[in-house]
């Protein structure tokens, strides 16, 4: 009693800070799902235990949206979740499956949370110390861990239930029903739930990961640590992959290789469902749990399907026929990827403009509570430039240094190079006409990706989703030729109109609804993959019109067909053997986007819509019109693409154009583009994009051993190889082109040796 | 002095108010500027200079009030309309693309073309004489702007302005972010637009620039005129003591104040 008379008596409560209207309504929507589902499908939802398999389920996505809350309230992304997830499950069960290293339960325990921390502190460096941009860290990561799970694995399911029952009883119970009656993983869950919610909004942790994602300059200026909350926040979230990696083989006693797969869309969704802010500042710990149990039920509902009854006419009898309409494989990304993309839009037009509060206003008769200041440069960040990059083409004498001052030099040096590495390594095969002919296909691919991210990437935009827009439109243009019979001109007009649209609605989002390019194109990145494989229904179409394939033919094939062949023996027919008809093609539109992007006030307009977006507009260029027009061009060159590549493989492949887009930002940024945009040429790019074929044929170029033997390096090492180029990309953009690295080294050298003149001689 | 009130005003604002929700950033405030006369606006932090000139430039829109360029009344929606009216604003942070040229800045979005391409050969001539004409030395037009220090980026934006052939340039905070060198050199920039015969406004905080370069200086409170006075019959003490007790009610014009002097 005593206590309470001392302190001064508070006029309100203070403010709880843990859950808000958000999850209340969230809640409530949960509930009417679950009945909707009940109501729809009652074999899977009616089911007592049901309810208890979606909490279990959705228990390791809601282990991992913890994590990731504390990131994307940081301002940060973490796109390598779910290969995180994958990475540790891998590495437990390597150590200890009795086929791989059979260690004990401890020390392959140890070797996965290894693991997870490394993943996690790798993320935290590159993005904080090295300063790469967030999506491109842990994209990179992603595709970088997806290879380390498949090349480690093998593509094999490993398996230890025997062994996990006999000597690991108290981890294996981490996945089991306790004797209350609910699985273990939901303890788990809302303990890290607890524990999060208390430690994000009544820690000072909390209060610095809240500071440094509502604006971080502030929170620098004020002695927070910013780069250790920033830290931090990959730690947790790494961390967090690896409880529910662990969790997740406890249940299943064993992995395949597609493990985790797509699991950092469901995680990313649910904390922006759950009421965060993608542009950081906002979210709290007990939505983004929330928002993994609701995206697991749609996850469910999705992908359990809907029971109906059709009638099938057998001879002149109707069957009534008990069925499941079901999502194909693969296409529920497409849900969640419009899921994901609906919800980051909730924060800014719905939260921010107060449009319930004030409907409900209008309603009573009230006055309207204000809009929250709501701008467009308040949606897309500042943009913050250093200035102290020395102008070095200033100090070039003479045509070769004018050379090496140039950007994309460098790219054109390492092509060169690259090819000789490959007639070293391989004289007898690689000047081939075979291997030239190949290597010229793979270039065409990344080149005409590159051609259009050179676009977007001047104009200081990102676009993740090239590689499933290819998948789109080559998916479309199959479907259309196979299933529906179209003529192939229509079905090529369609499929290009496909991709356009996908652009379009890439370039809706981020121009028109001011999203940040890279969430927009994340979201097309899962819902042109989706749609794809909805149309394909996950089959591979084959066999095609002859005149189809043309497309993807060597010119002579199509002089040929079209009876135009020139003699054999002569120069021409020799010519035309060796050039394909997509090369051609893509040699055309690098020409033309090269000419526009470099001499024409429309490019101009890309280099200064890049370089400041908001010094342009006062100089009345539209960079609404620029940068719709890049997206939508990028989306295009894509479409182009996946047609070209139904015609050559003269097949649909549902896994086409994947890790595409890794090569092809990785292709610009080579030659000489800048993730911070206002950088990058046509010619750059397609120099960086040859570099990328070289590495890929180098990588995968058949070695023989001095004992004989010969070696292959797997695709899925080649890829994590990839990834580790545009890494090193980035990060010597950022370093050595931007801030002039090496000059400030020289500078340093030369200080010191002035002071201590002794010391270097 | 007597023609200083028959000489045609180029622009007249009169009765200017605005608000930005409860908050009144202008009251029935008025401004005037002379053909080739250099004004100083000046007044704390919040004294509305900036919305003001953002309400002649068109970037706001006024609720009351009138905007008079050359006699005739006006209502620009943009500050591009106001541009067409020869109206030129210089942001505070110069508003240039870092990764450009000088010459592909100063002509920021109408580079000039032959056909369907850039004209380069007449950008970088023009570019070049612009820069002459402005007496700046920088190397040479091809430098990239983000190389450039702070004044030499400022001579570029007011280069980028004067290229258009303004008759009023505005200079938000032009010194502030300025080495004593540069704002020297800014400062004979400036007299060499006033003798191309170029009005400008200068919003600043430091008197000392003003004194040095301007004809006449206004002070503002809270979205109000609190004095006007002659650069040449005026001191610094007497701006100071406006700025901090100066009210509307004993608000006088310049020309007032001078004849207050003169009795």
């Amino acid at each position: 009693m005593t206590a309470i008379s001392t302190a001064p008596p508070l006029r309100r409560r203070l403010p709880l800070e843990l859950i808000g209207g958000w999850e209340v309504g969230l809640l409530a929507f949960m509930v009417l799902l679950y009945v909707a589902g009940v109501f729809i499908n009652p074999k899977f939802f009616g089911q007592a235990d049901a309810f208890s398999a979606i909490l279990r389920d959705a228990a390791r996505f809601g282990v991992m949206a913890a994590g990731m809350t504390f990131v994307i309230v940081n301002k940060d992304l973490d796109l390598s979740v779910g290969s995180t997830f994958g990475l540790v499950a891998t590495v437990f069960s390597l150590a200890f499956s009795q086929s791989y290293y059979d260690l004990g339960v401890w020390p392959s325990l140890i070797a996965a949370i290894l693991a997870g921390l490394a993943v996690g502190l790798i993320n935290g460096f590159f993005v904080t110390v090295l300063r790469v941009p967030s999506f491109i860290t842990t994209l990179t990561m992603l595709f970088i861990g997806r290879g380390l799970v498949l090349g480690l694995t093998g593509g094999k399911t490993v398996s230890y239930s025997e062994k996990a029952a006999s000597q690991a009883a108290w981890f294996v119970q981490i996945g089991e029903t306790n004797a209350l009656g609910f699985n273990n993983q939901i303890l788990i869950f809302i303990l890290v739930t607890i524990v999060g919610m208390v430690v994000l909004a009544k820690t000072r942790w909390g209060y610095e990961t809240y500071a440094t994602g509502g604006n971080e300059l502030a929170a620098t200026y004020a002695g927070i640590p910013t780069r250790r909350v920033r830290m931090r926040g990959y730690v947790l979230s790494a961390l967090a992959a690896t409880l529910a990696g662990l969790m997740s083989v406890a249940q299943d006693k064993g992995i395949t290789s597609q493990y985790g797969q797509g699991a950092e869309l469901i995680v990313i969704a649910a904390v922006i469902v759950g009421g965060a802010s993608i542009l950081g500042g906002r979210g709290r710990l007990l939505g983004g749990a929330l928002g993994a149990i609701l995206v697991t039920l749609i996850d469910k509902v999705l992908r359990e399907g809907i029971p109906m009854t059709r009638t099938v006419k057998v001879g002149n009898i109707d069957m009534q026929v008990q069925g499941m309409a079901q999502l194909p494989p693969g296409a529920v990304p497409a849900f969640l990827g419009l899921i994901l993309l609906l919800s980051v839009l909730i924060e800014p037009w719905i939260i921010r403009r107060n449009v319930f509060p004030r409907l409900f206003a209008r309603m009573t008769g009230r006055p309207l509570p204000p809009i929250i200041e709501v701008g467009g440069v308040a949606i897309e960040g500042a943009q913050t430039k250093g200035s102290s990059a020395s102008d070095r083409s200033m100090r070039a004498r003479g045509p070769i240094g004018r050379f090496l001052s140039r950007r994309d030099a460098a790219a054109i040096l390492l092509a060169i190079a690259l090819w000789c590495v490959g007639l070293y390594l391989r004289p007898d095969f690689w000047g081939s006409i075979d291997n030239s002919f190949n290597l010229m296909l793979s270039f065409t691919e990344v080149g005409l990706l590159s051609i259009g991210m050179t676009y977007v990437i001047a104009n200081g935009d990102i676009d993740l989703s090239v590689g499933s827009v290819l998948a789109l439109s080559a998916a479309t243009c199959a479907f259309l030729m196979k299933q529906l019979g179209f003529d192939p001109a229509t079905a090529v007009f369609i499929a290009l109109v496909a991709g356009a649209a996908a652009g379009l609605v890439n370039a809706l989002l981020t121009v028109g609804f001011g999203l940040p390019a890279f969430v927009a194109t994340l979201g097309m990145f899962y819902m042109a993959r989706g749609i794809g494989a909805w149309l394909t229904a996950g089959r591979q179409l084959s066999s095609f019109p002859e005149v189809f394939n043309l497309l993807g033919r060597k010119l002579i094939d199509a002089l040929t067909y079209f009876g135009i062949a020139p003699a054999k023996g002569t120069l021409v027919y020799d010519v035309a053997a060796a050039l394909s008809v997509q090369t051609i093609f893509m040699v055309v539109v690098a020409i033309i986007a090269g000419v526009v992007l470099g001499k024409t006030p429309f490019g101009q307009m890309i280099y200064a819509t890049g370089g400041n977006r908001r010094a342009a507009e006062y100089a009345g260029i539209s960079t609404g019109r620029v940068r719709a027009i890049s997206l939508v061009f990028s989306a295009l060159c894509a479409a182009c693409a996946g047609v070209i590549y139904v015609a050559f493989l003269r097949s649909f492949n549902p896994s086409a154009g994947q890790l595409r887009e890794l090569d092809a930002i990785a292709a610009v940024i080579i030659g000489g583009g800048s993730i911070f945009g206002g950088y990058g040429t046509v010619l750059g790019a397609l120099a960086g994009a040859a570099v990328i074929a070289l590495i890929r044929a180098l990588l995968s170029l058949q070695l023989i051993l001095g004992n004989g033997q010969s070696f292959v390096m797997p695709q899925h090492w080649v890829n994590v190889f990839i990834g580790l180029i545009l890494m090193v990309a980035v990060v010597g953009d950022v370093w050595i082109r931007q801030g002039d690295l090496i000059g400030s080294i020289r500078r340093r050298l030369a200080a010191r040796r002035a002071i201590h003149p002794h010391a270097a001689s | 002095m007597s023609d200083r009130n028959s000489a045609p005003l180029l622009i007249e604002m009169r009765n200017i108010s605005k608000a930005f929700g409860p908050v009144q950033a202008l009251r029935n405030i008025n401004l005037t500027l002379a053909p080739g006369e250099i004004l100083g606006l000046v007044g704390d932090n919040s004294a509305g200079k900036s919305t003001l000139m953002k309400v002649m430039t068109g970037a706001y829109q006024r609720d009351s009030g009138e905007v008079l360029v050359d006699g005739r009344e006006t209502h620009f929606k943009s500050p591009h309309e106001s541009r067409e009216g020869g109206i030129e604003m210089i942001y505070q942070d110069f508003a240039l693309c870092g990764n450009m040229d000088i010459a592909q800045n100063i002509f920021l979005g109408r580079w000039p073309r032959k056909g369907l391409f850039v004209d380069r050969k007449r950008m970088y001539a023009e570019a070049d004489e612009v820069l002459k004409r402005l007496k700046v030395d920088v190397n040479s037009v091809f430098q990239k702007v983000e190389s450039l220090s702070g004044g030499r980026q400022q001579s570029v934006a007011i280069a980028r302005a004067i290229s258009f052939n303004p008759r009023v340039v505005v200079l938000d905070e032009p010194t502030a972010n300025l080495s004593v060198m540069a704002t020297e050199r800014l400062l004979e920039t400036m007299a060499e637009l006033k003798r191309h015969g170029v009005a400008q406004i200068i919003i600043s905080h430091r008197l000392t620039d003003i004194f040095e370069v301007g004809d006449r200086i206004m002070v503002m409170k809270r979205g109000q005129n609190v004095g006007d006075r002659y650069i040449a019959h005026t001191d610094e003490a007497e701006v100071l003591e406006l700025i901090v007790s100066g009210t509307p009610e004993t608000a006088l014009t310049a020309d007032q104040a001078l004849a207050a002097r003169a009795a």
